[in-house]
């Protein structure tokens, strides 16, 4: 696909928090990433604000299996709690994602250059993303390196179907939508083998309204052109 | 799928259980609840014909007092002083009309007021019944303890006050103390009234048994719901709720799966500023799944003692064989196949193992015919790490099919021949297969271990029978050092301890039972030895009459720690022991010691050093042992008989 990257992500654990545990604190990880889970990965491996990521589909590789620990989370009245998380161990997948541009973002249209994007995001990848990568949760550190998707043997090939009941699909932000709210989207996503095949955000029709939010700007007090940078760098270079 | 979703489909697929009481093996009475209702223990029942008059009353016995009510999502979390009825049978502070005519102490707001604006709204409604608006029409009249004195239930004082202790002074002759001051725990006030229709030609349902009332009040009640929300479990817009259901493991149990008063821990805060923005649930999804989950429990949840619960349920039927469990395997009722244990007669480990796999595998396809492709089978592991609140430990939805040959699976892989277990009449069961997870935890940790490393130990080897996973290391080893020091235990406990153990070592090994003469692994081996020595000294001491009551332990097993540890430098102290014996009984025990030479010649000499033993030595010493005790090969040797009678006897727990 144009403007794609495909790559396996791997670590020791995962916590996709299922929302309806999230209320009261024992948190339980769905079985599955989700989309936003997902695209929060990609982004870490290299995102501007010209471009969107879009996560096209992901291959779940080991058996999906849950481990609880004790987790001792910090109260923001001070002190802390107990509490028990369950975690995914082992969680290994594969992920095809690619880039749109964010036309909800005219002030970054000469920057729309996407060859330079595409080759930047592959760079990136190689070496390993250019943030943090983490499944679900900041203590869940994670790995990502390129691969070819479908290639490695996993646990649900021929498996069949798993229908894995309404999940989160992702949050829609302002700048994505070009509506001032902030959104969660909901879907009944399939496991094919595996697979699952993501639909497009646009698509989600199960959308619920959460707040209003405004969109961050960018402009030239908070973005540097690489020209400039060049010739900023050239400078110093000169004394 | 998701487990509130499949909870909510169990209770989907079990309608016809709604309302139904069943009973636990201790007498509980335990049902799946309908939405909107509850269950209560009620004190008085009072009856009231058609018309809408006071028929008769009576104080309620203890094995009748439970009773089905409807409830709101107020009423059924009120605490304290908050006034918040329930919508038809309540306390009699809420129900009676004339409470405080007759001297009843109220806070702020009169609760009878609150109760009957409640009850009209509901008897005025499109789906209120004739029972109901009978009630109502009594009830409107204000006199309901005015009527249960006249009827002696209760009792006024000389200045006409509602008697709400019993006291020495109201007693007109010694001894005659109203039944209903000792079936109300606490003041007359807390006395929880049920209320009945009577008809002198027409045989009513009871009203908390009526189900057109069940339907009746649900139909009224979702029409008051709050606003509808997508349900983040079915994906529907419906009404949705922020209260949810506690007393999930038992009535004690505070514990919430989902709550959503967290005001200060704030751990969905982030995107979201308040609980309803993070997610939402509706009333009905949040009410079925959560009876769903209470009935399942009740029905068939293991709960340890630490109160963390194992629950394996299938959506289609919920019967399904535990895996925690072997017991249950056999009290299934797998039609009329011998499967229990008792009936197998037989001594080979094969035939065992062949019906254990026959009545899964029985059990499998009668399924599957039953319910074809997509049955499921749900394991869920709960526990609370503080009060409040309760979390999912564990969570996995399988395949039927895929569930059943794991179990067999793991059936036939972690097997061994274990006697622990007893019947019903207290007759030592021989069984073929793998023990309970709880049995391994105390081979492992020992009888006194804590709870939290049992269940503990419980949860992590779920993996090893739902995926396959190797068993951990730590266990294996712990269990085999345990195996190795006899001498720390009780017989009976050690016997226990030690198949235990081989069936944790063989499910890599992948042995029978049966003895493996070709085996020539060196702790197989020394194995080996160890129990013919066992066997040869016990023959010894039984024929020289010095232990009759057979509570000398031989030297083998005397030994069998170190000899564990150091295997040549044992083996001589322990073949020393033997000499006496040997000497003075020659002929008769001729047969093990040829049998000791036999098996010391197999080891390589290179390899008989001082180097620790495997695990596997323990196969080796429980099958050579098993061999001698059962040898079929009586002419020449007829103690053999006494002595496989012996070792049966010997297992019987002190």
């Amino acid at each position: 696909m144009r403007n794609a990257i495909e790559f396996r992500v791997y670590g020791d654990y995962a916590l996709f928090t299922d929302p309806l545990t999230k209320l009261g604190g024992e948190k339980l990880t769905y079985s599955v990433p989700t989309y936003q889970a997902l695209k929060g990965i990609v982004e870490s491996i290299y995102w501007k604000p010209t471009i969107t990521m879009v996560v096209d589909k992901v291959r779940v590789l080991n058996a999906i299996r849950m481990e609880s620990k004790g987790i001792r989370p910090i109260e923001y009245g001070g002190g802390n709690t107990l509490a028990n998380y369950t975690y995914l161990k082992d969680p290994c997948y594969e992920v095809q994602a690619h880039f749109i541009f964010n036309l909800h973002r005219p002030e970054m249209e000469y920057d729309r250059n996407e060859n330079k994007h595409h080759n930047i995001l592959k760079r990136s990848l190689l070496a390993g993303g250019r943030r943090d990568i983490f499944l679900g949760t900041r203590e869940c550190q994670a790995y990502v390196e390129p691969c070819v998707f479908g290639e490695a043997p996993g646990f649900y090939d021929s498996y069949g179907d798993i229908h894995l009941g309404n999940m989160v699909h992702g949050i829609n932000y302002p700048d994505e939508t070009g509506r001032n709210h902030l959104e969660v989207r909901l879907w009944n996503p399939v496991m094919k083998d595996g697979v699952i095949e993501f639909i497009p955000p646009e698509i989600c029709t199960q959308v619920r309204i959460i707040a209003d939010m405004q969109p961050k700007q960018f402009d030239e007090n908070n973005v540097q052109s690489a020209d400039e940078l060049f010739a900023e760098w050239e400078g110093w270079g000169m004394k | 799928m998701s487990w509130l979703l499949n909870l909510y489909e169990t209770y989907e697929s079990n309608l016809d259980r709604v309302g139904v009481i069943e009973k636990k093996h201790n007498d509980r009475e335990y049902t799946l609840l309908p939405i909107s209702h509850t269950t209560q223990n009620a004190q008085i029942e009072v009856e009231i014909t058609e018309q809408g008059d006071f028929h008769s009353a009576r104080v309620l016995d203890k094995d009748d007092f439970s009773t089905l009510i409807p409830c709101t999502e107020k009423s059924a979390s009120r605490a304290g002083s908050v006034v918040a009825p329930y919508p038809l049978h309540d306390k009699l502070s809420y129900v009676a009309g004339d409470f405080v005519a007759y001297g009843g102490k109220i806070k702020k707001e009169e609760p009878f007021a609150a109760y009957i604006q409640q009850l009209e709204g509901w008897a005025n409604s499109e789906y209120a019944t004739p029972k109901l608006k009978s009630i109502y029409r009594y009830l409107s009249k204000r006199r309901l303890i005015k009527d249960l004195v006249d009827e002696s239930i209760l009792y006024l004082d000389e200045d006409q006050k509602l008697i709400s202790k019993w006291e020495k002074k109201y007693e007109r002759s010694p001894g005659e103390k109203p039944r209903i001051f000792t079936a109300v725990p606490g003041e007359l006030e807390s006395a929880f009234i049920r209320f009945n229709v009577y008809s002198p030609d027409k045989a009513l349902t009871k009203v908390w048994q009526d189900k057109e009332l069940y339907d009746s009040f649900i139909g009224y009640y979702s029409k008051l719901l709050g606003e509808e929300d997508i349900c983040y479990v079915t994906g529907k817009q419906l009404p949705s709720t922020d209260k949810h259901a506690n007393k999930i493991r038992n009535s004690g149990d505070k514990a919430k799966l989902i709550s959503a008063n967290d005001t200060s821990g704030f751990t969905f805060r982030g995107r979201f500023a308040h609980s309803h923005e993070a997610a939402s649930i509706s009333y009905e999804v949040s009410q079925k799944a959560h009876n769903a989950l209470k009935w399942l429990i009740h029905r068939q949840g293991k709960t340890t003692m630490d109160n963390r619960v194992f629950l394996v349920w299938g959506n289609d039927a919920t019967n399904v064989p535990s895996l925690t469990d072997n017991d249950n395997i056999f009290a299934m009722g797998f039609g009329t196949e011998s499967s229990r244990p008792t009936a197998i007669k037989s001594h080979t480990n094969e035939e065992l193992a062949f019906d254990l796999a026959k009545a899964l595998s029985g059990y499998r396809n009668k399924l599957a015919v039953k319910a074809d492709s997509k049955a499921n089978v749900n394991i869920l592991v709960l526990d609370s790490a503080t009060t409040g609140r309760m979390a999912v430990l564990y969570y996995r939805n399988l395949d039927k099919k895929l569930y059943f040959d794991r179990l067999i699976d793991w059936h036939s892989k972690c097997a061994w021949l274990h006697r622990y277990q007893k019947d019903e009449q207290g007759e030592l069961l021989l069984f073929w297969g793998a023990p309970a997870t709880r049995d391994i935890a105390f081979a492992a940790y020992g009888p006194k271990a804590n709870d939290k490393l049992i269940k503990g130990l419980m949860e992590r080897m779920l993996p090893c029978i739902v995926d396959g996973r190797t068993i951990p290391q730590d266990i294996v080893r712990s269990a085999t050092h345990r195996a190795s020091n006899p001498v720390a235990m009780d017989k009976w406990e050690w016997e226990k301890t030690l198949s235990i153990t081989c069936a944790l070592i063989n499910t890599r090994e992948g042995y029978n039972v049966g003895l493996d003469e070709e085996n020539t692994d060196r702790s197989y081996l020394f194995g080996r030895l160890l129990a013919i020595a066992d066997v040869l000294e016990r023959n010894a001491l039984e024929r020289s009459g010095q232990d009759k009551e057979k509570k000398r332990s031989t030297n083998a097993i005397r030994y069998m720690s170190v000899f564990s540890q150091h295997p040549e430098r044992t083996w001589r102290t322990i073949q020393n022991a033997l000499q006496p014996h040997q000497a003075k009984y020659g002929q008769s025990l001729n047969y093990y010691s040829i049998m000791i030479d036999e098996v010391a010649s197999k080891i390589p000499f290179d390899q008989f050093n001082n180097e620790p033993l495997t695990g596997k030595y323990l196969l080796g010493f429980y099958s050579q042992r098993y061999k001698l005790y059962h040898n079929t090969d009586k002419k020449k040797h007829q103690a053999n008989t006494t002595e496989t009678n012996d070792s049966q006897n010997d297992n019987t727990p002190a």
